[in-house]
Parts: C-alpha cells; structure tokens; sequence
C-alpha cells in the first residue's frame, strides 16, 4: 500500500518535472499532457499500440525485478532479450508447423535463448563469483555481435543486410483477429503471455518454495546457506527465470511487435525494463502497471509532437525525466518520511511551547 | 567537584529511535567511572557524542568546565579524549612506534623520526607500566599487547580521558585482572577513564562509580563500592535478576558427536583449527571456552557444514559427516544456533513466521508440491513465538528487522530447540540477552540436554560457561589444550588454559 | 536500500546516454516547427518520419529534412519531423498515424527499413501521400507496389562514389585510399564500388596512382558509433593510407574527427565525405576555413524532397513511380564548391560527370570483382 503510494508519488514528481521542462521550453504544458495521454488512449486502436509497447517491457520489467527479488542486478535483459528474440525468430524461420504448435516452439525457444544467455553470467557469480553485472553488460554486447553476425549469414532477407527474413505468418505472434478488435493496432498475443508472466512469477514469489528459497538467497546468502539452502543453485536458477522472462519480451518485440529481427540495435527495452522494476518496486505486479505507463508515454508521445510544436528531442527529455522521477520512488520515500519527521518535530514544538505558555 | 567531562541532558535521535534520552553523565578527575547498559541500551552513541562521531541533537557537553562543541574525533583528540575501540585499528605489519606514530609522524629532513619517538613510547610504557616493546611488530604481539599498544597511542597523544568500549571482551582472565592494574596506574598518574561495559564483575572490580542507562534513558550513578552487583544488574535490566542455574548432574549416554584430528582453514587461508579431538555424548553440555578467535568458529563451521575440514574426521552418530551438505545435516538433527544472529541466522527481511521455517520449509506441513502452506506455518511460528517468548509488533507477520536483537535471539533459539536437534550447538547463545532472558535460555539448553541431547556450548563468557557446561574443552590458538570437569575447575585455571598453558587435567 | 541505489545509478548511467542522444539538437528543428505554423497553409502540411539516427546525422535525415524545410519556407507550409522510438515496421506506423492523425498528409520517410510500413500506409492512409527515399513499398516478398499516392525514390550512389573517386584520384595524383562503410546495405554498398571505380578509372585514363588494399575497407557495422569510426581511421591512417572515403553516417564523424586531430598535428590525411556536402564538418581551422574534408559523394536528398513537393503543389506529383536520381538528372555528384579540389581537377571532374551524363562511362552498380 505504502509502496504504491510512493509509486504513484514518484510518477507524479516525474510529471510535474516534465511540465516544468515544457514550460521551461515554451510549450503548454497542458496541452502537451493532454495529447500525450490522449496519443496514447485516445481510440481502441491506440491503446492497443500502447499495451503492444508495453508488452515487452513487462518482461524485462519482470525481469530485472525477478532477479533484483533473489538478489541479482540483471542488467543484460537487453542481450537476453535479443538472444531470446533471434532463437524464437530462427525457429519460426526454420520449422513448418501448425500455429499453435509453432507458437509454442517460439516461445520456448525464446525463453530457452534468454535463459542460455543469463545461464553464463549466473554460472560465472557461483563459480567464480564474477560480479553479475559486469557481465551481463558483456552478456549484451555478445549478443548484439552474435546476431549481427547470425543474421546476415543464415537468414537475410532477400535483399536486405541489416534484418532476418519476415517470419511466415503462422510464427507471427500477430492475430488478425486482436488487430481487427483493436481497430488495426498491432497488439498481439504477446500481451496475454506478459499477464500470464506476471501471474506466474508473482505466484512462484509469493507461494512457493522455490520463491521462497530465492528471496532467503538474494535478501540473506549467509543465512540461507546456514539453513541449508543451495546458494550457487539458487543464483544459477534465478538468473535463469530473469534470462527466460527477458528472452520471451525478444519473443513479443520481435515475432509480435516486429515481424524480423534487426541486427545492429541492442534493444533499448532492456534497460527501460530495470526503470520498469524500479518503478513497480520489484512487485510482478506493479510491473504489469509500471510497463504499462511506460507505454504510455512512449505511445503517446509521438502525437504529442505531431499536435504541438514539442519537438522529438525534447519530447524525448520529457519521457526521460519522468521516467528518472519515476524509477527514484527511493528518494521519494525518502522525502515522505523526512517531511512526516519534521510536522512531528513541529508539533511537538508547539505542544512544548503550549505548555510553557 | 572537579569534572573532566560533563555530558548533560544528551539527546540524540536516529531515523525511527531514540538513542539517548536526556543522559547525564560526569566524569571526575582521576576516577574509573564504568558505563553499564545491555546492547543498544545507547552507550556506543552516548560515547560517539563524546569522541566527535555524531553531534547531539540537544544537550550540552563541558571540558574541564568549558562548554564544547566536538564536531570531529581530531577536535576529541585536541581536547585530550582517547578511544580505545572494540577492534583494535592497528596495522599488523607495522612495529608498535609505527603504529602509534600513524597520523601524527614527526620528521627529520625527509625522514621520519622514528627514534626519538620509540624513545618516548619506552619512556610512556615505563611511566604507566604497560611493558610494550616499541620496537616489536603487531603481528607477533599478543590481543593484550595489543591493547596496550592502542592505549599507548592515546597516551602518545596526550590524552587525559579515555573512553575503553568493552575491553575485556577478547581477554583471558588473567589479561583482565593486568588490564585493571594498568587503568589503576593511570588514575595515578590523573588520567581519566570512562569504561564501557555490560559485565557487572569488572565494574565492581575496578571502577569507582557507575552511570547505569536502560533504553537510552540515564537510571542513575552509583558509588561502586557502595552498591552490589545484583543492584546494578536490576537498573541495567529493570528487574530483579538471578545469577546461578540450577541443575542436577549429567547423565551422559552414548557418544553423539565424535571429533578426531579435525584440522580447518580459516578465512584466512591459514590453519584455524589444528588436529582438533572432541567428544560430545548424549545427555551433556560440553563448552568450548577460549578467548575470541582461537578456533571455534572453524570447530562450529566445519561440524555445520558450513567450512570445509582440511583434514581428519567428524563422526555424528557413528558415521562421517564430513562430505554431507548441509541440509543432510540439519535434517539428521544437527541444530545451530549461530554466532552472527543476523549474518547467519536470519532473513531480516523475513517475517518471523518464514524465518522460523528457514531450515524445514521443504518439509510437510509447511509445503506440498513446492507449495507453501501459510496456515500450518503461522500456526508453527505461533508456537514458537508463545514458548519462547519472543515479543513483536504483529506477532508472527512481524518484519525479523523490526525485532530488537534479543527476541530475534530467542526467535533463533526457538527455532533451533522446536526441531529437537540430536546435536544442539550454541554459539554465543546469550549474547548481548537482558538478565532475565539469559536466565531463561540457560534454562532450556539444560533442559534440551536432561531429555538426553548433546549440547556443545561456545561462549566468550566464562561464567557462562563454567555455569552451564558438564565439560569444558578449552581451546588456544585453534588446538585443543585440554577438557576439565566443570565442577572442577576454576576460573584461575581455566584463564591459564586460555592463554595456552596445559595446566589442566585431561579428564574424561 | 544500498542495492537499491546501486541500481539507480545504474539506470542513470544509462539513462543519461540515451537522454544525452535525445536532446543533442533543438535549434533547428524549433526554428522548422514554430517559423510556418501560422502562415496562410497552401493546402497542405508536409511531415517526416526520421529513420535511425537523429536530426542532425549531418546525412540522411537532415539532408532530407533540410529539402522540406526549405519548400516550407517557400511555399508557406506546415512542416514537422517525428523521431520513432524504434526501427521497427509497428513504431513507423505509429509515426505515421501520429503525423496522418494531425494533418500531416504529405509524409517523406528517408531510408528502406520504411518499405513495408509504406506498404501498409498507402493502403490505409488513401487520402495520404508518401514519398519514399531509398526504398519501394513492398509486403516483405519484394514485389514493388507502388500506389498512386506513392512514390519510390532512388539514387545511383555508385556514380556517385565514381565522381568522388575520380576527384580524389586526380587531386592527390598518388597514395593510398580506404573505405569506411556504415552496415553493408545496398546504398553504402554502391557508394563502395562507385567509389573503387572511379578511383582505377583515374589511374588507368588519367594517370593517377592511387591503391585500394583490402584490408583497408571495412564496414563499421553502425551508422552511429562514432568512436569506432574514430579508431578505424586512425588504424588506416597508420597503415599509411591517406584519404578515406566514409560512407557511414555517424562513424564517419567520428573518422572526420581523427583526421582533424591527425592534421592539426602536421600529417596530410583526407576524408571524402558522403550523402551532404560535409567540408563545414571538416573544418580544423576557423580562419583559414581549412577542412580535411576533400570533397564529398553526394545525394541531392535534399533536392529531391524539396523537388516533390514542389511538384505536388503543382499539381505534378509523380504518383506510383519508381524515380531514379542519378547523373543524368543531377541527382548526385560532388559540391558544387570545393576549396580543396584545384581548378584542374574540378575541371576533369566535369568532365568525367558529362561523360556519365551522356553514356560514354557506366558505372557498373553490382559488385562484380571489387571489394566487398
């Protein structure tokens, strides 16, 4: 409860700053606000872009949570996302299969991609207690490299150099029938397999042994290994939920959102989803709301250019802020209880002068 | 009267408590005044006040009658305020006159000017008789030395009052009874000293009053010679407390836990414990005494599981344990409560209830299919919380951070006992325990071992131990100097065995 | 709490990069938004949807830009650009719409990663015009659609490359040469070969001696990791090469970069510049107005957007057509000034552009035996 509050505060300050930047600027802040929710939310069609932006950020949102849950800086879901995505695209360009069964095969070969790519970094901390997040940074850039090499080599477009082939629509997360409820936005299935992500991670947090051994490992790894727990197994299965869960947001961007991969970007997601979990306080689901405002803004700021005369850059500055507001909920409880500490002081200061009097 | 220091009304807040209350405290010149409180009573943060750590929030404090404000430790310094810490801060690989030079180095040129000062640090150790070699390193000095050698360093600094935060805890009994003669010498010379301490024995032994706070509140100071111990211990705590435990003679059965040549590394890499040889029996307590870091915590680690063993043998219950994981361990009936409560022993974060689940929760009730079963694990906890007497905000739902370190302690205890280990090993059970809670934790460690349990006891105390162990094994410098008889033995004795001497009688 | 700070260091470390990335530029793009939205709109308003990169990557997007913005100056048109968050085919289209949604119904989109979203917009946008540089509709298969509100613009970059190799050629009379590309796709690629011949044209027709060794063309891989192209000219520089022809975006800032350094230090080192006329990004030295920038292999993007929408407001607009710039049409060619080229080279250039003009030389735009 408190949490959200401070949550809810956090997104209020990042508002407010971005307001202030657009005045700063010279814009109406309030004209700006109003086109940028409207962008995002104003038909059927657009909210569906909304939750299809959000929907990989869910993941590497669940993600970095998951793993910061058991202790873990997760900061490659980037790499893990982009191997996730290149094995699911590689399988849906590769097998001949029925949707339903095709669908599964690339959302585990998704999974299984993302899980691989964290597997190393996990097993490197247990092993060799290598700091997680030196490499999984590292993680990253192996995988931007893999597939800038992978790509081209075994599944180029026809003409192009720079993406995979477009993935036949029976491997596509892309149903005809969600665009057409959603008046043609690209929503996909991605979406009911991030809500499912969240239920599952929250269920396996709250009510489960293994979440209950995963959270003594990362709050306490003395502690736990005392009670007999496996420590390094503990890490090893962690970083391999958070890799999964990233390695099916590569699934959702780029057999959902996208319809190929690209080689060249490192998948800007990846980092957005550690704000995502920041924001949501590590919570699964404060992550599904978290991703979703995320989406929000990044839906809707493009209409907010195309209205107003906020140009993309600062446009760009705006959604940073916010999103930097946003993911210090820290300080901002911080805020909270040292204005709680000062009304007590000044009322405890007035009762003393009171009884003086 | 002529005060040295004067602390009046001290107030000092922390996010979330108060950590001194209105303290009052005044120090005479040339007198022992001891500072008795249980842990996170509020003396490290009184005293931190005093040598320029925090600045307090209200009050004021006086030097040699003139209002000060000590905003840093180089102010204390300057005012003449010295603070020997629990840890010594000294670099091993330095000599004594480097050691105590440090920070403060007199030049010749270019050169430091370590002569004239080692000649200064002999000149200093004769005047108070600390006996310290100047030129000796501290690596190959002992903790006693050690402790001289901080001493020495204030002294070197001229400092008039010096502020010693639990001294005693890593001496023998006899560095003890030569750490009183040495405070002694300097009252004589009119130095002050205000001594930190929880161990009501030391006070009576060498200080002249005693300043009692509970809870961050001054209760009152005592003329030492004037009030007993049982006295000073009902203000610490706030109740009348008892001393002795009673207990009938051990029945010890069949051998539970059987040590031979046990040789275990230390964090260090080096050998912390050497060619160790135990035997623990059913329906006995043995203790381990031995002042800190001789060896025990390698002894528990490798019995736990938690260190491994270099070499040689543990054998529980007639089989080899050594190559067992841990969770084998504690399922066959190995319990432990650790030395680090909150390193070892808790998930802070945990509520209680999941906390007292930590080694069981894999088991039935409390899970089925890798589920949890919150109903059977309240109602475990609850249990628990009700027989041990462990006090929280939201009873079992309650965050373990919130608890204060003695009912985290009991909650430990509680836990361990619940399980009705074959093997129970205490380490520090009583650490840093209000009175009454000592009492009652003596109470069920006797009782664990009337039900025909073994129990290895490992304390710092040696009360505690000589009151609640059937056997001592006494380790130095991680070897095994020899076992006595509890009803046998004095603390004289057992003192000499801890700094290494095979006085005693090996009795089986 | 301390993790949790640790994490939040982390998230501005790399937040900071991407915000720095995001508000490098505003003044131009503010003067192009707020300096026409009052006028009397001649029917129209003219929109852009960037590709990768930003604004101002001194090539693509700001040449194209720069074309609208000065048609908009002219003809008193509504103009603005939108940025997409990704490079995906979903981002573009949200792009569109936004742009579609707030009037901007003549919409440029720079670069082929835009050929399926336009396959798409045309379709659902009916009342919209598209232009398309660099790429044709298509649904992903490659079979050209192009509508009647569309049109597919292309540019021959290997005559492009050819005019430049020949200028340098001519200019240095003898060294060694190198290529930096962005990715390997088609238009870097052309510049790339474009450039290889004319460079051997030079050697066999004109008597130049200049060397293209293998080793010394490289495809960066990126069109914004300008640190890279920094130590790939470096490298080539110290492999003895002495003019490099870059044809890679941001990368090739970063090379321009080296070369200033390298030339303010007493070495003779080039560049060769691409898409723009980039000399003012190579100048070292204010007074003199000096640039390592020799000339540049340019394509009138700038032109051509301008160009189109001249035509739409005549009435002329080339619906459904595939157009191709090249010599022939002046599409592309070096700056009309170059303060680094002599008299006599300009002149031979000329020459050789006639020559292309009129047929005499083809530049070939496969690859054929050339490197890479």
């Amino acid at each position: 409860m408190r949490n959200t509050i401070v949550s809810l505060l956090a997104v209020l300050f990042g508002l407010l700053a971005g307001a202030l930047l657009m005045a700063v600027t010279g814009h109406n802040p309030f004209e700006g606000y109003r086109y940028l929710f409207e962008g995002g939310m104003r038909d059927i069609s657009r909210f569906g872009d909304t939750l299809a932006t959000a929907t990989p950020l869910i993941f590497t949102g669940l993600s970095v949570a998951f793993a910061f849950r058991t202790g873990l800086f997760n900061i490659g879901a980037a790499g893990q996302m982009l191997f996730g995505g290149f094995c699911a695209t590689a399988v849906g360009l590769t097998l001949d299969l029925s949707k339903p069964l095709m669908l599964v095969c690339t959302v585990l070969a998704g999974f299984l991609g993302g899980a691989l790519w964290a597997f190393i970094p996990g097993l490197l901390k247990a092993k060799f207690n290598v700091h997680e997040v030196v490499s999984t940074i590292m993680m990253n850039w192996i995988a931007y490299w893999t597939i800038y090499y992978m790509v081209p080599a075994y599944f180029k477009g026809e003409y192009l150099e720079t993406e995979s082939r477009q993935l036949p629509d029976f491997a596509s997360l892309k149903s005809p029938f969600l665009s057409e409820a959603f008046g043609g936005s690209y929503i996909n299935l991605g979406i009911f397999l991030a809500v499912l992500a969240v239920i599952v991670i929250a269920f396996i947090i709250n009510k489960t042994t293994l979440g209950y051994e995963l959270k003594a490992v990362g709050f306490n790894r003395h502690a736990a290994e005392y009670a007999g727990i496996g420590v390094n197994r503990g890490i090893i299965v962690s970083m391999l939920i958070a890799g999964g869960l990233a390695g099916l947001g590569g699934v959702a961007e780029f057999t959902g959102n996208a319809s190929n991969i690209q080689i060249g970007k490192l998948p800007t997601q990846g980092f957005d989803g550690i704000a995502v979990a920041l924001l949501a306080n590590n919570a699964p689901l404060g992550v599904l709301f978290a991703a979703v405002f995320f989406g929000l803004l990044y839906s809707g700021r493009g209409f907010m250019n195309a209205m107003t005369d906020v140009p993309p850059e600062i446009a760009d500055s705006i959604i940073a802020i916010i999103i930097y507001f946003a993911a210090t909920s820290i300080l901002i409880e911080r805020l909270v209880r040292k204005l709680l500490r000062i009304r007590a002081d000044k009322r405890e200061q007035s009762a003393e002068k009171g009884r003086e009097s | 009267m002529d005060y040295v220091v004067e602390m009046l009304n001290i107030r000092k807040e922390f996010p979330g408590v108060v950590a001194n209350d209105d303290i009052t405290l005044c120090l005479r010149r040339g007198e022992i005044h001891a500072l008795l409180g249980e842990n996170g009573a509020g003396k490290s943060t009184l005293m931190g006040m005093l040598f320029g750590m925090y600045e307090p929030d209200r009050g004021i404090i006086k030097v040699r009658g003139k209002e000060t404000i000590i905003s840093n430790p180089n102010v204390a310094n300057r005012l003449g305020i010295g603070m020997v810490h629990q840890h010594f801060k000294l670099v091993s690989n330095f000599t004594v006159t480097e050691n105590i030079i440090l920070g403060n180095e007199s030049r010749k040129g270019l050169v430091i000017d370590t002569e004239t000062a080692s000649k200064r640090i002999r000149s200093i150790s004769e005047q108070y008789g600390l006996n310290v070699d100047p030129h000796a390193k501290i690596e190959d000095i002992s903790v006693g030395m050690q402790q001289r050698v901080e001493i020495l360093k204030m002294l070197y600094r001229d400092a008039e009052v010096l502020i010693l935060d639990e001294p005693t805890a890593v001496l023998t009994p006899q560095e003890i009874e030569e750490l009183g003669k040495v405070m002694k010498n300097l009252i004589d010379e009119g130095k002050s000293i205000i001594l930190i301490t929880h161990k009501l024995k030391e006070i009576k032994a060498v200080a002249d009053r005693c300043t009692v706070i509970r809870r961050g509140k001054t209760i009152g100071t005592v003329e030492v010679s004037t009030t007993s111990e049982a006295d000073m211990a009902e203000m610490m705590v706030g109740r009348q407390v008892t001393f002795k435990v009673s207990k009938q003679a051990a029945k010890p059965a069949d051998s539970v836990l059987r040590i031979d040549s046990l040789t275990v590394k230390n964090s260090k890499k080096v050998l912390g414990l050497k060619d160790f040889n135990l035997d623990v029996r059913a329906g006995e307590i043995v203790g381990i005494a031995g002042v800190e870091g001789n060896g025990q915590t390698e002894l528990v680690e490798a019995i736990t599981g938690l260190r491994k063993a270099e070499s040689g043998s543990i054998l529980y219950d007639g089989q080899n344990i050594v190559n067992w994981p841990i969770r084998t361990r504690i399922e066959k009936g190995i319990g432990h409560i650790p030395e680090d409560r909150q390193k070892r022993g808790l998930v802070l974060e945990y509520s209680i209830e999941e906390n007292m689940i930590l080694e069981v929760y894999q088991k039935r009730p409390f899970s089925k299919h890798g589920l949890l079963n919150k109903a059977a694990i309240r109602a475990y906890a609850k249990r628990i919380i009700e027989s041990f007497d462990v006090r929280s905000g939201q009873g079992a739902t309650s965050v373990t951070r919130s608890l204060s370190g003695g009912n985290q302690q009991k909650a430990i205890i509680g836990r361990e006992i619940e399980q009705d280990p074959m093997l129970l090993i205490a380490v520090q059970p009583t650490r840093g325990l209000d009175v009454g809670s000592i009492e009652y934790i003596h109470k069920r460690l006797i009782e664990q071992r009337d039900k025909g349990k073994a129990v290895l006891l490992v304390s710092l105390e040696l009360d505690e131990i000589m009151n609640i162990s059937d056997r001592i094994a006494v380790v130095n410098n991680g070897e095994l100097i020899g076992i006595v008889q509890a009803s046998e033995t004095s603390e004289h004795e057992l003192g000499l065995m801890m700094a290494g001497l095979r006085g005693g009688e090996v009795a089986q | 709490m301390k993790k949790t700070m640790i994490l939040l260091a982390l998230v501005a470390m790399f937040g900071s990069l991407l915000a720095g990335c995001g508000s490098a530029n505003d003044g131009g793009a503010n003067g192009g938004n707020g300096g026409n939205t009052g006028g009397e709109a001649a029917g129209f308003k003219v929109g852009m949807v960037t590709d990768a990169g930003t604004i101002d990557d001194k090539s693509f997007n700001q040449g194209t830009w720069e074309g609208i913005k000065q048609a908009a100056e002219e003809f008193n048109l509504d103009s603005k650009y939108l940025k997409p968050a990704g490079t995906t085919e979903a981002e573009y289209m949200k792009e569109i719409g936004n742009l579609y949604d707030a009037g901007f119904k003549f919409i440029v989109t720079p670069g082929f990663k835009f050929e399926t979203s336009i396959f798409q917009a045309q379709d659902k946008y009916e009342d919209a015009k598209f232009i398309l540089i660099d790429g044709f509709p298509h649904n992903g298969d490659f079979n050209a659609v192009v509508n009647d509100n569309t049109v597919s613009i292309f540019f021959a970059e290997h005559e492009s490359g050819f005019l430049a190799g020949v200028a340098t050629a001519v200019e240095l009379q003898e060294g060694e040469a190198g290529f930096i590309g962005g990715m390997e796709i088609p238009a870097v690629q052309k510049f790339n070969w474009g450039f290889q011949q004319g460079l051997a044209y030079a050697n066999d027709n004109l008597g130049t001696n200049i060397s293209l060794k293998p080793e010394n063309v490289v495809y960066e891989g990126s069109f914004d990791n300008s640190a890279a192209g920094g130590q790939l000219a470096a490298q080539m520089y110290d492999r003895g090469v002495n003019v490099i022809f870059c044809a890679a975006g941001g990368v090739g800032i970063g090379a321009i970069s080296e070369a200033k350094t390298r030339v303010q230090s007493g070495e003779e080192v080039w560049i060769v510049g691409v898409d723009v006329d980039q000399y003012t990004d190579g100048i070292y030295d204010e007074e003199s107005n000096s640039s390592v920038v020799l000339t540049s292999a340019m394509k009138k993007i700038d032109q051509v957007a301008y160009d189109m929408i001249k035509a739409e407001l005549d009435g002329e607009f080339p619906g459904g057509e595939i157009l191709t710039f090249d010599a022939k049409n002046d599409g592309v060619g070096i700056p009309t000034e170059n303060p680094n080229l002599s008299d006599a080279t300009v002149v031979q250039v000329e020459d050789v552009f006639a020559q292309i003009k009129s047929g005499e030389i083809v530049v070939a735009e496969e690859q054929g035996d050339f490197i890479k």
